[in-house]
């Protein structure tokens, strides 16, 4: 048995991997509840897709580090649909999907240019390998940031995610905050679509949170299960994606789909 | 407070049984593939099917040495391929990687970060690669310096079986020899006569046949091709008077049936050697059906 760790650990890739999973999960997991409270799936959804769209600005300017056009971009695009989200147009879905297909679209175009897009097509599905020490700094500081962040704002999220008008007159700065939990978001994704892939970004957030949705009577219990959820299927996809040469994402995402389909059916009896 | 103990424990009973079943399932496989491995002198990994078989035909019959491919990518060629786990795993075992290159294997940098001490047997080396189109192993002529290359790379560092290595090479590349032999009594019946590819693979095979080539088109799963695309293709046909077109049964099968229905010119289905059994003779058999192919679509007997 301790072979089998040991294989594990003695790879370079595979000890950032782990410490990515480890610092990543919990962030997943936290932010998911707020997303899924909010019901604000769609908008975490649509800044996955707009991940090609950075990639494909950066390169079309010639910046090596895609990384950084791709993070811009991201914030800008959590910030406009933000702004949509504010005009309470009758279906806010809508028009963030129009906003996602067209920022799609625009990458997916850019990127194609040549019949060459295989080439990016990792990050649909994401790459283990990818993982850089230095990506592992910023996922360390964003981690820092998210949780001071929730500290002082999970209360005053929470009374928007109930009330807008009242939180404002609460004296809540709503625009600020949902600003700042917009780029969170934002940095979290773009940050960890490489190695997750597009097409599975959104289920990660969105699964562990909703598992534990099923089950939690109170916000501790919520954000408890939720950080719980997200570790166990990370770590535990991890291992098992290294030893069936499976891809990571996928093999993460399948484990909290049966954390959530048992804890639905558990909740349900209750 | 009951309800909450009974959740606890529902939450506790479900990660441990995901767990066992999880772990348990992969700690089987694990030993599984523990038990397969042996000590062996030297390990020598390929990147992908046609350097494997001519190590294969190389490290005939040499003792200590254990022959790996890197786990082939179900479609396409190489240039799009990544790296899984199990691959890298392979690596850190490996003594010698060799590689087509000419920038085929586009991982070869990360491969060589990673592994510093790795030796890599670059099968291109001093072999003109024409621009982006590195497959070398196409041209019968390149590919026995390919094999000459691979046998001079692992001599070097197993100086020990030096000469099990060179003797093996001068027997496979003999073989090969034959096929280029009959390359070249084709190439003079061919003289003049003009092709269309649907792979840029193929321009290595109607450069050693003496092929005009009139337009390439460059199909593989990933490449969406335009109107426009076609339209030109089938100008190039009419107007150049293009009898035939190198085509492989895969990417190509639409757009050479297509072709056959619009123009004149007959579709010829080339093997890129990518991929096959693991057969010391396949290389030498699959050129020499792309040889008798050609023969036929050109009528020449």
């Amino acid at each position: 048995m301790s072979s089998y760790f040991t294989e594990l650990f003695q790879y370079d890739f595979m000890r950032r991997a782990f410490l990515a999973v480890l610092i990543i999960t919990p962030l997943l997991g936290i932010l998911g509840t707020m997303i899924v409270h909010k019901k604000m799936a769609y908008f975490s959804d649509a800044l996955g897709h707009s991940a090609l769209t950075g990639i494909a600005i950066g390169v079309v300017c010639g910046i090596s580090d895609t990384n950084l056009s791709m993070v811009l971009f991201a914030i800008v695009f959590a910030f406009l649909l933000n702004q949509i989200n504010r005009k309470n147009l009758a279906a806010t879905d809508t028009i963030i999907s129009v906003f996602a297909s067209c920022s799609t679209a625009i990458g997916l175009a850019i990127l194609s240019r040549g019949g060459n897009f295989s080439k990016y097509s990792t990050i649909l599905v994401g790459d283990i390998l990818s993982i850089t020490a230095r990506e592992i700094g910023y996922l360390l500081a964003i981690f820092v940031v998210t949780i001071i962040f929730w500290c002082v704002a999970v209360n005053k999220l929470n009374a928007i995610s109930i009330h807008a008008s009242l939180a404002k007159s609460r004296n809540i700065s709503v625009r600020l905050i949902e600003d700042i939990f917009a780029v969170i978001i934002a940095l979290i994704v773009t940050l960890s679509i490489k190695w997750i892939g597009i097409l599975l970004i959104n289920a990660l957030l969105i699964l562990p949170a909703a598992a534990s949705r099923n089950i939690s009577d109170n916000m501790r219990e919520y954000h408890l299960y939720a950080v719980i959820f997200s570790l166990f299927s990370g770590i535990v996809g991890l291992v098992v994606s290294y030893f069936t040469n499976v891809a990571t994402g996928p093999m993460i995402v399948i484990i909290a789909s049966v954390i959530y389909f048992a804890t639905y059916f558990y909740g349900k009896r209750r | 407070m009951s309800r909450k103990k009974h959740k606890g424990l529902f939450v506790s009973i479900l990660l441990a049984t995901i767990f066992m079943v999880a772990f348990g399932g992969t700690f089987f496989l694990f030993s599984e593939q523990s038990k397969k491995q042996s000590a062996q002198n030297l390990t020598v990994v390929t990147s992908f099917y046609p350097m494997y078989i001519a190590a294969m035909n190389i490290c005939d019959g040499v003792e200590g040495v254990t022959l790996e491919n890197l786990s082939e990518p179900q479609t396409g060629c190489l240039h799009d391929y990544q790296l899984t786990p199990e691959d890298m795993k392979l690596l850190s075992t490996a003594d010698v990687f060799i590689v087509n290159g000419g920038g085929i294997e586009e991982f070869l940098t990360d491969v060589a970060k990673a592994y510093p001490e790795l030796v890599i047997v670059d099968a291109s080396q001093d072999i003109e690669i024409s621009e982006d189109n590195a497959h070398v192993w196409m041209s019968v002529e390149s590919h026995i310096r390919q094999v000459q290359n691979i046998a001079a790379g692992l001599a070097a560092v197993d100086a020990q079986n030096a000469h099990g290595y060179t003797h093996n090479a001068e027997h496979y590349c003999s073989h090969l020899q034959e096929l280029a032999e009959e390359e070249a009594t084709l190439k003079q019946e061919l003289s003049g006569q003009s092709v269309v590819l649907f792979q840029e693979a193929y321009a290595y095979l109607a450069e050693d046949l003496g092929l005009t080539v009139a337009y390439v088109l460059d199909l593989d799963e990933e490449r969406q091709v335009s109107a426009g695309e076609v339209s030109a293709v089938m100008k190039a046909i009419r107007q150049q008077e293009v009898s035939v077109v190198f085509a492989d049964d895969v990417y190509a099968k639409e757009m050479s049936a297509m072709v056959e229905d619009e123009t004149d010119a007959v579709s010829v289905c080339i093997d890129t050697l990518v991929r096959g059994t693991y057969d010391k003779n396949s290389y030498l058999t699959q050129m020499q059906q792309n040889i008798d192919a050609i023969r036929e679509a050109y009528g020449v007997n």
